[in-house]
C-alpha cells in the first residue's frame, strides 16, 4: 500500500512534462510503466514528493526508422518492442530481449525508457543496448543531449540522468547486413529478473564481435571479443570468449538467485552460448 | 449412482469466472474503518515503551491500541491445537504483544482510522522503544545448552519430543549386510495463496452481535476462539466465510489479527476492515517445512530394509496459538510411510526459534516423511545395485496386510502400493528409459528419471481439540417444492467440495443435481462443523451429508410407499422420481412427496411421519482411537491416501538448470467423487511440490530478518514453468468410510521432492551426486556438480 501522500501530475505534452521536472528537480519521480516505481513506493522504499506520469504523452510512443537508425520513443511498451516489425528486422535481439521482460502483464505496461532509466543490473535491455551501440536522448527544459549507452549506465541503478532530465528516446543503429545476433538469459521462474543475461552481435566475416553481459556487475558490461573470433568460432575461440567474459565479471554480486561465483561461471557459459548462436545466424 | 464419479463442473465456476465472487476484500459496510498493524522490526526484543501520540494526531485516526490493553482487556489467544493434550510446552499469546516480541512482524500495536492510507501512515509514526535480545536462529544451535531462549520460562527451546520404538533397531543394525546414513533437509516455505488473509468485523451493540467476515477455513472453531479470547458468548458472534482465494491450511485460525479486529470493532462499535498485504503475509501469515531428518538405515544385500533410525529436528519458529507446530509431530508420525520396516526408532525434537510461527500448510509434515523414505530407498538401491523401483516393491506393506499399524500408532487403513507404482512405471515407460537416456546422451543431453512416493494421511482427529477433533455435521433440507438445501459444517477454500457434496446428496436422494443448493461458511445458518483442513471435506463432510440425506430419503420413501402402495424396500429413486424397483413407470415425483409432507401432514400418506424434511447428522470416523496405549501412541488419522510420481528431468550440467520433461502420477484416494476436481487438486498440489523442490525458500539471516518478503525474492513457479502433468487415479476404497473416500486435498505436493532429487542424480550418474536437500536451485545443483567434478567423478 502506498500510504505516503504525493503530488501527482499527468501532463499531455512533453514540454509541459519537462517543465514540471525542471520545477521539482530531485523531488520528482517519473512514472512510466510503473513496473519498478510502483513496487518501490508500495514497499515504502521510495517516497517521492512528486510523481510525474508520462503515460498520457503520446509523442513518446513510437518506433521509427531514420537514416540507418531505429528511434524508439521512451514510452514504447515492451509488448510493442517485442512485436514491432522494424525492430524485428533491424535489431532482432532487442525483440528477443523484450520477450523475456517480466510477464505478459508487465510487458503490456512497462516501457523501454523506464527500464533503461531504472538501470537494474540484470535488466534485459542493457546488454543489448551495449552490443548494438545504442545511445539515449536526454531532454530537459533547457535542451537535449545524446549519450552513448556505455556512458549512460553509471552504476547500480545509477545513470547519467541529471535532475530535470528525462530519457526520451533510444537510438539504435540498424545491425549491419549479414550480422548475426543473439540474446539469452538464465532465470528461475517466469517473471523473474535474469540471474545472468548476455547479448552478442557478430558482423559478417567476424569483422567485429561484441558481447554484452548483465547480472555480473553493477551495470551491464560490454566486452569486445573481435580478436578472439579472428579464425571464426572454434573451441579455442570460445574458450577465449569465456575467459574474457569471466574476467569482465570480476565485480559480480551475489543474491538469493545466484552467488557471485555462480554468476561469474554463468557469464562464461552464456558468453559462449550467445556467441555460438550469433555466429550461426550470421550470413 | 448417477453423479458420484462424474466430472461435474464446479458449482461456483460461473460466478468466479464472471468476477462476481464475494471475497472479504469486497465486503463494504457503511462507516467502515480500517486497521493497520505495527509490527516488530526485531526478531527478539523487549518493549520498553510505546509513544502513540504521533499516530493519534494523524487526521482520521479513531483509535490506537497497544499490547497493554490487549493484556488487560483480553484473554490470551485460544490455542487451535491443544498443546497440553500433546504434552507440549505452551505460551500465552496476546492479540498484541504486551512486553516482548519473538519474531519479526509480531504485532505490537494497532491503529484504526477512517481510511486505510491514514491508518498505515499513523501506524508508521508510532515510536516503539525496543531493547534487542539475543536471537535463536538455527534449530540445532537452539537445542544446545546456553543458547538464547525464545521463551525464558521454558528453560530450553524444545517444545515437544517423541520417541517411537518398534522391534530392535540395534540388533537389526548389528546383523545388517550394510547400512547407509545421511540427513534430509527441507527448507522453510509456505503456500502463498493468491488472496492474503483479511477480516471485516462489525458490531451491533443493540443486538449484542459481532459479525465477523473472515478469509478463513474454519468459521465455527473461529467463533469459539473469538468468544474465548474476547470473553464474550459464542451466541453473540456470527462468523461468515465469503469466497476464499486459497487456504492450503494457512488460513486456519488463530492469528493475532483475528481477535484484535473483533475486539476493536466491539470497542468502537464501528465496522473495521483489515486486509493483509503480501509482505505481511510473508512475514506473519504462517510458515512451514523447515526440518532436518537424520537417518540411518540397515539393509540386507537383497534390498530389504531391516532397520531404521530417524531423528527429526523441526524449526517451528516462535511458539504461538497456531496449529502449525503439529506438523513436526506428523512428520515423525508418518515414518516409515508405505514401508514395512520391522525395527524402527523415530525421535522427534520440535524446536522453537525467533522466526515466524509455523501454520498448517498442505502436506502438514507428511511430505518430509515421504521425502526421507524416498532418499532411504534410493540410497539402498544405490548401495545394493538393485533397481530403485525393485527396492520399493520389496519393502512395501502388502495389500493384504491392512489395516497396518505403524510404529507411531498410526493405523493405515488400506492401500495397494505395488499397483500404483507398477502403473506409474508403465505410464512413464520405465523399461525403455535407459535407452531413451542413452539416446539423449548421444545428443549431449542429460536426462534422469526419479520416483517420488507419497503417503498423506487425512481426516486429522486429535484428542481434546476444538478444531481438530475430527467429525463433521451437515443439514439436508428438502423444501416444500422439492428443491434441496444443504448446509455444511465443512467449507471450501476454492477446492470444490461444495460440488462434491451436491453430487453425494443428489445420488443419495435420487434428486436432480440442479435442484440442490449447498450453503457453507456461516455460523448462523450452517450446523456446527470444523471446516476445511486435512482433506476432510469429502471424507467427513461428504459422509455427514450422506448420513443426513439417507435419513431424509428413508422418510420420503415411507411416504412414497403409501402413495405407491408398495413396501419402502421396493422403492428406488433417481432424476427426481421415486419409483418401484423393476417397474419404472410406477413412480411419484420427488417434489410431490415433499409437497405431501409439508402440505398434508394430517393426510393419509404423511400422517405417520414427523412433519418437515430436515435432518442434521454428524459423522465420526471409525478408524480413529484416542485412548493412548504404550508409549502414549494413538491413531489420529483415519484415512491414508497415497500416490507415486515418476518424473523425467533434464539437467544442464553447465548451469545446473533443471527442466521437467515429463511428470506422471498415480494417486489412490479411494473413491473419487469428482475426477475433474480431484485432477485440479492434484495439479495444484504437484505444482506446489515443484515450488518446494526447486523454487521456494523463506530465507532468514542470523539476526532473524526475513530476506524473502516479496515475490521478487520468493520465487514460485507459474504455468510457464510447469510441464503438462499426467495424473491417473486408482480406487482402493477405504473400508472405514461409507463412500470409500480417503481425501485428495494434500495429494501431489510430496512426490516432486523425492522424484526430482532422484531424477537429477540419475541424469548425471557418473558424478555420483547426492541431493538430500531442497530447493534444487540452479546455483546449488551447479555447485554440487562442480564439487563432484573436483572429486574426480
Amino acid at each position: 500500500m502506498i500510504s505516503q501522500e504525493f503530488e501527482f501530475h499527468a501532463p499531455k505534452q512533453l514540454s509541459e512534462a519537462l517543465n514540471l521536472l525542471q520545477r521539482y528537480g530531485d523531488d520528482a519521480k517519473v512514472l512510466a510503466g510503473g513496473m519498478s516505481l510502483v513496487p518501490l513506493m508500495t514497499l515504502g522504499l521510495l517516497q517521492p514528493k512528486v510523481v510525474v506520469s508520462f503515460n498520457h504523452i503520446r509523442e513518446l510512443d513510437y518506433v521509427n526508422e531514420d537514416k540507418g537508425m531505429l528511434r524508439i520513443g521512451a514510452m514504447t511498451r515492451h509488448s510493442t518492442i517485442r512485436a514491432n516489425p522494424l525492430i524485428g528486422r533491424h535489431c532482432p535481439l532487442l525483440s528477443e530481449a523484450a520477450s523475456y521482460v517480466g510477464d505478459v502483464q508487465v510487458r503490456h505496461r512497462g516501457t523501454i525508457g523506464g527500464s533503461v532509466a531504472h538501470a537494474d543490473p540484470a535488466a534485459d535491455y542493457p546488454p543489448v543496448m551495449l552490443v548494438v551501440g545504442a545511445q539515449v536522448k536526454l531532454q530537459s527544459a533547457k535542451g537535449e543531449r545524446v549519450v552513448k549507452m556505455e556512458n549512460f549506465l553509471k552504476g547500480l541503478m545509477q545513470t547519467d540522468l541529471l535532475p530535470g532530465e528525462l530519457l526520451t528516446e533510444i537510438q539504435i543503429p540498424k545491425l549491419p547486413d549479414g550480422a548475426g545476433s543473439s540474446y539469452q538469459r538464465l532465470h528461475r521462474v517466469e517473471g523473474n529478473f535474469a540471474i545472468v543475461n548476455a547479448a552478442a552481435v557478430i558482423e559478417k566475416g567476424f569483422k567485429s564481435a561484441r558481447l554484452g553481459l548483465g547480472g555480473v556487475g553493477e551495470t551491464a558490461i560490454l566486452v569486445d571479443v573481435t580478436k578472439r573470433l579472428g579464425k571464426g568460432v572454434n573451441d579455442e575461440a570460445l574458450r577465449g570468449v569465456s575467459d574474457d567474459a569471466y574476467a569482465a565479471s570480476h565485480d559480480a554480486y551475489g543474491d538469493l538467485n545466484g552467488d557471485a561465483d555462480y554468476r561469474k561461471a554463468m557469464a562464461r557459459i552464456y558468453a559462449q552460448r550467445v556467441t555460438k548462436a550469433a555466429a550461426a545466424r550470421m550470413s | 449412482m448417477k453423479y458420484i464419479g462424474e466430472e461435474i463442473l464446479g458449482l461456483p465456476n460461473r460466478q468466479l469466472a464472471a468476477g462476481k465472487g464475494q471475497f472479504v476484500g469486497d465486503v463494504q459496510l457503511d462507516g467502515m474503518l480500517y486497521m493497520a498493524v505495527v509490527r516488530s522490526p526485531y526478531a527478539h526484543a523487549r518493549i520498553r515503551g510505546i509513544n502513540t501520540k504521533p499516530a493519534e494526531e494523524v487526521p482520521g485516526v479513531q483509535y490506537v491500541m497497544t499490547g497493554k490493553e490487549a493484556f488487560e482487556r483480553m484473554n490470551s489467544i485460544t490455542e487451535s491445537y491443544d498443546t497440553a493434550a500433546m504434552g507440549a510446552k505452551s505460551v500465552k499469546w496476546y492479540a498484541l504483544c504486551p512486553e516482548r516480541v519473538r519474531f519479526v512482524g509480531e504485532a505490537v500495536a494497532a491503529v484504526v482510522a477512517e481510511d486505510k492510507y491514514n491508518a498505515r501512515k499513523a501506524a508508521d509514526l508510532i515510536e516503539v522503544d525496543y531493547e534487542e535480545l539475543p536471537v535463536a536462529h538455527d534449530p540445532e544451535e537452539a537445542m544446545k545448552p546456553g543458547a538464547p531462549l525464545v521463551e525464558p520460562d521454558w528453560g530450553d527451546n524444545i517444545m515437544v519430543t517423541r520417541d517411537f520404538l518398534r522391534g530392535d533397531p540395534d540388533k537389526a543394525f548389528a546383523e545388517a549386510d550394510g547400512t547407509i546414513s545421511g540427513v534430509v533437509k527441507a527448507q522453510r516455505y509456505t503456500g502463498a495463496a493468491i488472496e492474503p488473509r483479511g477480516y471485516v468485523a462489525d458490531y451491533d451493540p443493540f443486538k449484542d452481535m459481532l459479525t465477523f467476515w473472515a478469509s478463513t477455513q474454519n468459521p465455527h472453531p473461529m467463533r469459539v476462539f473469538l468468544a474465548e479470547t474476547l470473553g464474550i458468548p459464542e451466541t453473540s458472534i456470527r462468523v461468515i466465510q465469503p469466497n476464499v482465494g486459497g487456504g492450503f491450511g494457512l488460513k486456519i485460525p488463530t492469528f493475532q489479527e483475528e481477535p484484535l479486529l473483533a475486539y476493536l470493532a466491539r470497542k468502537l462499535a464501528r465496522p473495521i476492515k483489515w486486509i493483509e498485504e503480501r509482505t505481511e503475509n510473508f512475514l506473519v501469515g504462517g510458515h512451514a517445512r523447515e526440518e532436518r531428518l537424520y537417518y540411518e538405515a540397515a539393509y540386507t544385500k537383497d534390498g530389504r530394509v531391516t532397520g531404521l533410525r530417524a531423528k527429526v529436528i523441526a524449526d517451528v519458529g516462535a511458539p504461538s496459538a497456531l496449529v502449525g507446530w503439529g506438523m513436526s509431530f506428523v512428520t515423525a508420525y508418518c515414518i516409515p510411510t508405505v514401508y514395512k520396516i520391522e525395527n524402527c526408532r523415530v525421535q522427534l525434537f520440535t524446536v522453537v526459534t525467533n522466526k515466524c510461527p509455523w501454520n498448517a500448510y498442505r502436506g502438514y509434515g507428511k511430505e518430509a516423511a515421504s521425502f526421507l523414505m524416498d532418499r532411504v530407498m534410493d540410497g539402498v538401491a544405490q548401495a545394493t545395485g538393485i533397481d530403485r523401483a525393485e527396492v520399493r516393491l520389496k519393502n512395501f506393506i502388502q495389500p493384504d496386510e491392512f489395516p497396518f499399524p505403524q510404529v507411531s500408532g498410526a493405523m493405515i487403513d488400506s492401500g495397494n502400493y505395488q499397483a500404483t507404482l507398477s502403473r506409474v512405471l508403465e505410464m512413464i515407460d520405465y523399461k525403455s528409459f535407459p535407452k531413451m537416456q542413452e539416446e539423449a546422451r548421444k545428443q549431449g543431453r542429460f536426462i534422469g528419471l526419479g520416483i517420488g512416493q507419497e503417503l498423506t494421511p487425512e481426516g486429522c482427529s486429535m484428542p481434546r481439540s476444538t478444531m481438530l477433533s475430527g467429525y463433521d455435521g451437515c443439514t439436508v433440507r428438502v423444501n416444500p417444492s422439492g428443491q434441496v438445501t444443504v448446509l455444511t459444517g465443512v467449507t471450501s477454500p476454492g477446492s470444490g467440495n461444495e460440488t462434491g457434496i451436491a453430487q453425494i446428496v443428489a445420488d443419495t436422494l435420487g434428486a436432480d443435481i440442479k435442484t440442490i443448493k449447498v450453503l457453507q461458511g456461516d455460523t448462523d445458518t450452517c450446523p456446527y462443523g470444523l471446516g476445511n483442513y486435512s482433506s476432510r471435506s469429502i471424507i467427513m463432510g461428504g459422509a455427514a451429508a450422506q448420513v443426513s440425506a439417507t435419513e431424509i430419503r428413508e422418510k420420503m420413501f415411507k411416504v412414497a410407499s403409501k402413495m405407491l402402495e408398495v413396501a419402502p424396500a421396493d422403492l428406488d429413486s433417481e432424476d427426481g422420481k421415486i419409483s418401484v424397483k423393476g417397474a419404472p413407470t410406477r413412480f411419484v415425483l420427488f417434489k410431490d412427496v415433499a409437497s405431501t409432507v409439508y402440505r398434508d401432514c394430517y393426510g393419509k400418506y404423511a400422517c405417520d411421519v414427523e412433519p418437515g424434511l430436515e435432518a442434521t447428522r454428524y459423522f465420526r470416523h471409525p478408524n480413529v482411537y484416542h485412548q493412548p496405549e504404550i508409549q502414549g501412541r494413538f491413531s489420529a488419522y483415519p484415512s491414508w491416501p497415497n500416490g507415486v510420481a515418476a518424473c523425467i528431468a533434464e539437467v544442464d550440467p553447465e548451469t545446473g538448470f533443471i527442466k521437467i520433461i515429463r511428470y506422471c502420477a498415480v494417486h489412490d484416494a479411494g473413491r473419487i467423487v469428482n475426477p475433474l476436481m480431484a485432477q485440479a487438486n492434484l495439479h495444484g498440489g504437484i505444482v506446489q511440490g515443484f515450488g518446494g523442490a526447486m523454487y521456494e525458500n523463506l530465507v532468514y539471516d542470523e539476526a532473524g530478518q526475513l530476506k524473502t518478503a516479496t515475490f521478487m525474492d520468493y520465487t514460485i513457479p507459474t504455468a510457464a514453468d510447469v510441464p503438462s502433468l499426467d495424473v491417473e487415479h486408482m480406487e482402493t476404497l477405504s473400508p472405514f468410510n461409507p463412500l470409500g473416500c480417503k481425501g485428495v486435498g494434500e495429494s501431489g505436493v510430496t512426490g516432486p521432492l523425492g522424484a526430482l532429487c532422484s531424477a537429477v542424480e540419475n541424469a548425471l550418474p557418473h558424478l555420483k551426486l547426492n541431493f538430500n536437500e531442497t530447493p534444487l536451485t540452479p546455483n546449488r545443483v551447479w555447485q554440487e556438480i562442480q564439487r563432484a567434478q573436483q572429486r574426480g567423478n
